[in-house]
């Protein structure tokens, strides 16, 4: 998804915009100018000239025939759109319910859905996919002591 | 000297020999694999180097980026797709004497004038490192003001890209950084009452995020697409290697030196001097016709240079925790969690660290020997490995990877945000090296300026008052002059070679 620059440096620019409102809050020392403020004040400046050239620039382009917004030519195919969001949807499901049911249930199913979806065949996805969940498990649970969410793990062992 | 034995105790140790040689194996992978970059194994590899001792966890990643800049000309030969950036400059002249029926002789001098630039290297690091930190042992708060915005700087300066984005993408780092606990006053900023952002953005879960999964949400959606692997067999790689070592030995020397001079320049790494010094062996090149229809020589001073870039850009990571390129900017975050806060006073404190940084390099690249003649020889193997299987198990390794370095959800949402705005900044041409630098310097940056503004009391003057700051200074804002010079005539920008 390309937008045209002008977009970008609007959301840059109500970025910078926002950022320093907010620094408005912070608090001042008595005697002493530069306090937390100064600091984001002059970034958010900043970013908000660049913001700026982006818009002109993105102007000038969209005069030259330049589309608002332009999709890559995979969003015209559904299955990679699918593919796409599969991959972020994976993530937002862990960490959604990776508390409650535990880390090795949801790998398992992520890898199986994944390899599934991308074309693997049905059987060297269901073992890769509790292989995989197994190995990575091993690694960082075991070997490096990261505590992993056991979720009904608990409640089984 | 005691130090020096103490160091190459702590790296001839089995277990660490062992790390080292899992990582060799598994930069080489990475490297060799299209679409997955040095950095990105830098990424994956420091959840799990967290829980090592320093010696090991620094020696995973020297060594698995070595293999990785190197393994990044095996495919560009085999497939015309550059393994990492690092390989991008010559990929297609790579790939035109593979077609010539030269694949052999490519290949050949990829392993060995790697192995020798990142020799090169390795060796000015050594040499120039303590001695820069001898005379940074004097630096105030000035100093480092001045280092750091240089080090950004010629991040800008040195892209390849467009230079407004780049420093658009900068900036953007650097307000990021200031979400979380300011570092003068203690007041919290942009944290919205959340506990955990108190901290500030965890820069590992947001590192793996803006370089690993944005590279996966490209890859899943050209998941299906087969390469064609040339079809020509590998044979004798090193056949003919000393014949063009012979003839182009001022090649190797200029680029490694390149590479040295642009490595340990803040801000530009590998990638950048492969570009550049490509580029001035075809100006200076008595034959510059026969570049890009698949001539050596060009290869030879860009192959050296990324490797020397590589080892070069630890010299300022070390000495002034400023990084080199994006690989020393996730190895400072790896330096501070592991208490050894770069900087001239770790050649006091702890030089046995640094000597055993020194000892990983030499091994690292001798062990590029063996082991990349290995991965030439089953490169059709390793190209072969199906990327719809790959694809989810490194998106799991992520998962695991940005939960391990908060041990919470938090490390996850941060990488799957992070991971969402690096592709879309990619998709929209700004680059995400730069913003990465900001969020690695932008804590040194503000708190050199707020503590030389307090001692200036405001007055802009005294930033340039003491001899080492007012050169770092001018030299500053003679880039910037530099840059709005050219951009003013309507030039680009950057110094970027094409």
């Amino acid at each position: 998804m390309r937008a045209n620059d002008a977009i970008n440096g609007l959301i840059l620019i109500v970025l910078a915009a926002v950022m320093i409102a907010m620094t408005s809050t912070f608090p001042a020392f008595p005697g002493q100018p530069y306090g937390p403020s100064l600091f984001p004040r002059v970034l958010g400046t900043l970013l908000i000239i660049c913001g700026a050239l982006l818009v002109w620039r993105g102007l000038a382009a969209r005069r030259g025939g330049e589309g608002w917004v332009e999709m890559a030519g995979w969003t015209r195919e559904p299955w990679r759109v699918v593919s796409f969001f599969l991959m972020l949807v994976s993530l937002l499901g862990y960490i959604l319910v990776g508390e409650t049911i535990g880390f090795i249930p949801v790998a398992v199913v992520i890898l199986f859905v994944l390899f599934l979806w991308f074309g693997v065949r049905p059987l060297t996805a269901v073992i890769t996919a509790v292989v995989g969940t197994f190995v990575i498990h091993w690694f960082f649970s075991t070997l490096l002591r990261v505590p992993l969410p056991r979720g009904v793990l608990d409640a089984i062992l | 000297m005691d130090a020096f034995i103490t160091a190459a105790g702590l790296v001839f140790d089995p277990h660490v020999l062992w790390v080292i040689v899992a990582s060799a194996a598994f930069g080489m992978f990475v490297g060799a694999m299209p679409g997955l970059t040095a950095t990105m194994a830098t990424a994956l590899l420091v959840p799990v180097t967290f829980f090592m001792d320093p010696v090991p966890a620094l020696g995973a990643i020297v060594t698995a980026t070595a293999m990785a800049i190197f393994a990044g000309d095996i495919p560009a030969a085999l497939l015309r797709i550059p393994g990492t950036p690092a390989s991008a400059a010559y990929a297609d002249e790579s790939y035109a004497m593979s077609k010539k029926g030269e694949l052999d002789l490519n290949l050949g001098v990829n392993l060995v004038f790697s192995v020798f630039g990142g020799l090169v290297g390795v060796l000015l690091l050594i040499l120039c490192a303590p001695l820069l930190a001898e005379a940074a042992i004097n630096f105030s708060s000035f100093e480092y003001f001045w280092l750091a915005l240089l080090g950004l700087t010629c991040a800008i300066f040195m892209t390849t890209g467009d230079p407004l984005k780049g420093l658009t993408s900068l900036i953007f780092g650097l307000l990021i950084n200031c979400v979380g606990i300011d570092p003068t006053a203690g007041h919290p900023r942009f944290t919205f009452g959340s506990i955990e952002l108190l901290q500030g953005i965890s820069f590992i879960p947001a590192m793996i995020g803006m370089f690993a999964l944005s590279e996966l949400l490209r890859g899943a959606v050209t998941v299906d697409e087969r390469n064609a692997v040339i079809a020509q067999k590998i044979g004798n790689i090193f056949n003919g290697v000393w014949a063009v070592a012979k003839k182009y030995w001022f090649n190797f020397l200029r680029g490694s030196a390149l590479g040295v001079f642009i490595g340990a320049l803040p801000g530009a790494g590998a990638d950048i001097a492969a570009w550049i010094s490509f580029a001035i062996s075809k100006k200076f090149s008595k034959t510059p016709e026969k570049y890009g229809t698949g001539h050596i020589e060009g290869i030879v001073d860009s192959t050296s240079a990324n490797n020397s870039a590589l080892a070069a850009a630890w010299i300022p990571a070390l000495v002034f925790g400023i990084p080199g390129d994006s690989i020393t900017a996730i190895v400072i975050g790896v330096l501070y969690m592991k208490g050894m806060n770069p900087g001239p006073t770790v050649f006091l404190e702890n030089p046995q660290f640094i000597y055993a940084v020194f000892i990983v390099f030499v091994l690292a690249n001798l062990l590029m020997f063996p082991l990349g003649w290995a991965a030439i020889k089953s490169a059709k193997q390793i190209l072969r490995v199906p990327r719809n299987m790959l694809l989810p198990i490194i998106l799991l390794f992520c998962l695991v990877g940005a939960y391990a370095m908060t041990n919470s959800f938090y490390g996850v949402m941060i990488m799957l945000v992070f991971g969402l705005v690096g592709w879309l900044m990619e998709e929209n041409g700004f680059p995400i090296a730069p913003a990465i630098l900001g969020l690695v310097l932008g804590e040194l940056l503000e708190q050199s300026f707020m503590t030389s503004m307090i001692k200036a009391d405001g007055n802009a003057l005294v930033f340039f008052e003491r001899p080492i700051a007012g050169v770092l200074g001018a030299v500053t804002v003679l880039v910037w002059g530099l840059m709005l010079w050219r951009g003013f005539k309507g030039q680009k920008a950057t110094l970027a070679p094409t």
